[in-house]
Order: structure tokens, then C-alpha cells, then sequence
């Protein structure tokens, strides 16, 4: 008798639980309004006093969640000299090697807390994630160790950055905050295009996820000695020379005239 | 701070500081004779200028200064312009040659070691024998007040019958010697050959080359190594810009408007100085790159990879 009467409530319960299950996931997602990312400006004009700049991200996340940026830039392949020593006490550039499929550019933003919480290879979040895609020649090279002194290298001009509780949130409201971070855009930043992606977090887990393009563009004087360079670089190059040469002798005869001491 | 982007180096630099550094190297040049690209190379990496871009927009950087300076020191006859002529010749053959043999050597395995050694050890030699040659003369100038040349010319006696057999005797009057063209043309090639391989403009080795084997006056050393460094940076400006793109125009502008200038103070103040100073300057240059170099060598680096394309 009561083993009748649970057989079919467990049915029903289960069939219920296959109906509600999806709903409630769906309602979930609607009041949790989904991941929002603005930057101030999607397109950066690099000028003839440019000097770097800076970029204002704005957006928002689930209340109970975090948010995490990712800048990255164009992938490359870039051909480095390995240093080692020779004769057991000279240090000298010693071996080639080329990291294959390696952005020219990759800046993390974390918010306030503990960094273990926001970056991690799992979460493909950070320089051991980026690891993970890039290849390198000779394979006889050390990977690793060449990856991390070329990321030293990187951080040095500014491309490479991990920006630790840079990120801030504001006010909950509706079960969704507001989080604000500025980014920095160094000079060494090349024209060309970028992805700026914005990751929700929740217990080491992501939640969801969100991107813009932001590209980098040569403009006024920088954009016509560039594209003069590279299309016509033998006039290029004697305009270069003849300019030199003027004002070398341009100096030469203002000198003299006011010099006259000879 | 005023900033200028820089679009062929890909970076920002502050517009007086790299005027500053072109007036300084530009003052070396004026002085000593000397491109300056040994110091202002690695000077402008530090600023975040790829290595590549630095060295080919100092070649044209140094277009300017040393038209501005060869200007200069030929109104005080200071130019030899055959004698110009003659190592420029050898010097561009020299250049070619360099750079076979350097990929030859690079080939073998070994070459960044024997060049690191054979730099360290030129400029050892050459800065410490300068050095210790001019103290001499400082010294033997306040006992008597002869004439560099005429103390020069008891030196060069033993060494004259041989380079007097040499053909074609052409007499260089600037220079003050009658010799066989074909000894400068060798020397070109000499000198190009070693600033192929160390990847320099060569006015280190040649200012000593033609004090110390030409036998030449200082002052007109000054003045026709200029002369000499003008048309082999044209040349590489023009190569550079053909096939590497890495001549940073803006770049070399801002250099040059220093460095014009810097001649011209530097030539002022070379012809106020005595020959035997100057050469004591230049060697305490020389043996300062030197330290640095070896210091380089022998330091642990703070990081172990460089960007391909630098010396």
C-alpha cells in the first residue's frame, strides 16, 4: 500500500523536476540581468603628440559574481635571442628561439581579493593560460622559462601587465552591480585591433562572458611617415637623407653667419 | 612634458630628451670625429626603441650632424678630401665584405663570441695605447713646444721605406703625407670589415686607424673622418629604409635638430683644444665603452631573452 503510493509521487515528482529544473535556470538568468561591458571609446587615434592614453570600462555583473578583464592583442610570432653563457663567464646572446601564436599585447584586470581567485590556467586566465596556446621553435627550447622571460620583457614597456584589485563595483541594486575599471593604453600599444573581454566569476567558476574590439588607428602625421615607409620606402629613404642634409647644412650656414669669429 | 609618437619605432618618446641626447652625441661628433651611434644605440633601447629602428635612425641622424660638422671643419681645412675619398672607397668594399663574412662566421656557431672578444679587446687596445700615447706627449709638450708633427715624423722613419715601395705615391696635402693610395683603400677595407662585423659605423676604429697608421694631423683626422662617416650613413639610411623600414623619420629628426647643432659647439671646441687632448678624451671614451661592454659580459643579465635584431 505505501509502497503503491510513493512509486507514482516519485514519478510525478521526478517529471516535475524535469519541467521546473529548465524554468527556474531560465528565470534565474532573466532576473540576473546578463553581463553588460562599455568601454568609453572603441577606437584610439594615435597622433603626432600621442603619448599613450587611458580607457574608461564600465558594465555590469551579477551581484553575487566578479569580473575579470582580459586585454589582448593581435597574435604573433615573435624571434628572440635566448642569452647564456659562453666560455663558462661571458654572457652573450647565445641560442635563437620564436614563440609562435603569442599576443602582442595581454593585460589582466582583477577586482579587490585574493588573485588565486581570478586567474588560473583552468580559467584560461592569466600568463600560464597563455602558455598553453603558444608554441615555440626550436621544440628543444625551453618553453617555459623562455615564456616567462619574454613576459619580464613585455612588462617592461607596458604591454604585458596583470593589474591586481583594479577593478571597483558599485551599489547592488536589482540583483546586479555596477563595476568600473581604467585601462591603460601604453604608447608601445602598436595600431591594430583588440579584444577587450569582460568575465563573470563565481567560486572559481565562470558564469558567463562578454567582448568588444578596441582598435588602435595611425592618424594626421605618424599615419603619412608610416605608409611612406612602407609603400615607398626608397623615396622613403632619400627624403630622409636629403632632410638630414639641409638641416645639417642649414645649421652649418646659420653658424657661420653667426658665428664669423673664424 | 612635451611627447611625440614615434610611428615606424611604435613608441612615444619626450621630445627634449631625445634633442638633449642628439646635442650631446652631436658634440662627441663635432669634437672627436667620431658617429656617436656606439653610445646613442644603446641609449635610445633604453628608451624603448627596438634596436633595429635605433640603429637606422641614428644613421640618419648622423646624415645631419655630420654635414653640419664636415661644414665646419672645412672652413678651418680640416677635411682631406682625397683622402676622404680613398677610405670611403675601401670602406663600402670593406662593409660588403663584412657582412659575408659574418654570416660565414655565423654559420660556424661561434662568431658572437669572437666578436664580443675582438670589440673588447680593439677597444682596450686601442682606447689604453691612445691613452697612454697622448699622456706622453701632454707631458712632453710642457719640456718643448715642437710640433706634434715633427715628433711624429722620427717615429714613422723606420716604417717609411716599406710603405714608399707601395704604387701609385699620391701626395695627400691636408694630411701632410705623400703615400700610396692604395694604403688608405686598405685601411677602408680593414675598418669596414670590423664595423660590418660589430655592427658599427666605424669611427672608433677609423679616428685611430688614421692618427696612428696614416700618420695624419689630429685636427684634420677630426674633420675628414666626418667627411668620411657623412656618405656611409646616406648609404645606410637609404639601404635601411629599402629594405628593413626600420628608419624612424621623426625619430631622426629630433635627434638631428640636437645633433646639427652639437657639431658646430663641438668643433668650436675641438679647434680650442691641443691634438694631444683630444686624443686623451677620445681614449677615456673608448676605454669607458670598454668597461661597459665587459661589465655587459660579465654581469648576469635581469633577463635572459632580447628581441632578434640588436647587437
Amino acid at each position: 500500500m505505501l509502497i503503491k503510493k510513493t512509486l507514482p509521487l516519485t514519478l510525478l515528482h521526478i517529471l516535475a523536476a524535469l519541467l521546473v529544473i529548465p524554468s527556474l535556470a531560465w528565470s534565474a538568468q532573466a532576473i540576473e540581468a546578463p553581463l553588460a561591458l562599455n568601454l568609453s571609446s572603441r577606437t584610439i587615434q594615435i597622433s603626432t603628440f600621442y603619448n599613450g592614453t587611458t580607457l574608461e570600462v564600465t558594465g555590469t555583473v551579477p551581484v553575487d559574481n566578479d569580473i575579470v578583464l582580459q586585454v589582448s592583442g593581435p597574435k604573433q610570432d615573435v624571434h628572440l635571442k635566448v642569452k647564456g653563457k659562453i666560455a663558462g663567464f661571458l654572457w652573450m646572446n647565445k641560442d635563437d628561439a620564436s614563440l609562435e601564436n603569442i599576443p602582442a599585447v595581454y593585460m589582466v584586470y582583477t577586482p579587490p581579493g585574493t588573485i588565486g581567485n581570478f586567474i588560473s590556467s583552468d580559467l584560461g586566465i592569466g600568463y600560464k593560460a597563455l602558455l598553453k596556446d603558444i608554441s615555440i621553435s626550436p621544440e628543444s627550447s625551453d618553453k617555459a622559462f623562455v615564456f616567462g622571460e619574454y613576459v619580464k620583457l613585455m612588462e617592461d614597456s607596458g604591454v604585458y601587465a596583470i593589474n591586481e584589485a583594479a577593478i571597483t563595483y558599485g551599489e547592488p541594486n536589482n540583483g546586479t552591480k555596477g563595476f568600473s575599471a581604467t585601462l591603460s593604453i601604453p604608447s608601445k600599444m602598436a595600431a591594430g585591433k583588440y579584444t577587450v573581454e569582460a568575465i563573470a566569476l563565481k567560486d572559481r567558476r565562470i558564469q558567463g562572458q562578454t567582448q568588444d574590439d578596441l582598435t588602435l588607428e595611425l592618424t594626421g602625421l605618424p599615419a603619412v611617415i608610416s605608409s611612406m615607409a612602407f609603400d615607398n620606402p626608397l623615396l622613403y629613404g632619400f627624403m630622409a637623407v636629403f632632410i638630414a642634409l639641409g638641416a645639417g647644412l642649414a645649421i652649418g650656414v646659420i653658424f657661420r653667419g653667426g658665428g664669423g669669429a673664424h | 612634458m612635451l611627447h611625440m609618437y614615434l610611428p615606424i619605432a611604435g613608441n612615444s618618446v619626450n621630445v627634449f630628451l631625445i634633442f638633449g641626447l642628439g646635442g650631446f652625441v652631436g658634440l662627441l661628433s663635432g669634437i672627436f670625429g667620431v658617429g656617436g651611434g656606439f653610445l646613442m644605440t644603446p641609449l635610445l633601447m633604453m628608451f624603448g626603441i627596438p634596436p633595429t629602428v635605433a640603429a637606422a635612425s641614428d644613421s640618419n641622424q648622423i646624415v645631419g650632424a655630420s654635414t653640419s660638422g664636415t661644414l665646419a671643419h672645412m672652413r678651418l681645412g680640416n677635411v682631406d678630401i682625397p683622402m676622404g675619398i680613398m677610405l670611403l672607397v675601401g670602406g663600402v668594399g670593406g662593409g660588403t665584405v663584412g657582412v659575408q663574412l659574418i654570416k660565414l662566421l655565423r654559420a660556424t656557431g661561434n662568431a658572437d663570441f669572437l666578436i664580443a672578444i675582438t670589440y673588447v679587446i680593439m677597444l682596450g687596445g686601442v682606447g689604453g695605447y691612445m691613452f697612454w700615447e697622448s699622456l706622453q706627449g701632454l707631458k712632453k709638450d710642457k719640456i718643448q713646444s715642437a710640433t706634434e708633427q715633427q715628433s711624429e715624423v722620427t717615429q714613422v722613419t723606420t716604417k717609411k721605406s716599406l710603405l714608399q715601395s707601395l704604387p701609385f705615391q699620391f701626395k695627400f696635402e691636408k694630411s701632410g703625407c705623400e703615400i700610396s693610395m692604395v694604403l688608405p683603400l686598405l685601411i677602408g677595407v680593414l675598418v669596414g670589415v670590423l664595423a660590418a662585423i660589430m655592427g658599427v659605423g666605424g669611427g672608433f676604429i677609423m679616428v685611430p686607424v688614421m692618427v696612428y697608421l696614416l700618420r695624419m694631423p689630429m685636427h684634420v683626422v677630426v674633420g675628414t673622418s666626418l667627411f668620411q662617416i657623412l656618405f656611409t650613413c646616406i648609404n645606410v639610411t637609404v639601404m635601411q629604409s629599402y629594405s628593413n623600414h626600420t628608419v624612424d623619420f621623426v625619430l631622426a629628426v629630433l635627434l638631428l635638430l640636437g645633433s646639427t647643432i652639437g657639431a658646430q659647439v663641438g668643433t668650436a671646441v675641438s679647434k680650442r683644444l691641443k691634438a694631444d687632448q683630444l686624443k686623451i678624451m677620445l681614449a677615456s671614451l673608448v676605454l669607458l665603452v670598454c668597461v661597459k661592454m665587459t661589465a655587459g659580459l660579465l654581469m648576469t643579465p635581469a633577463i635572459m631573452v632580447a628581441l632578434k635584431g640588436g647587437h
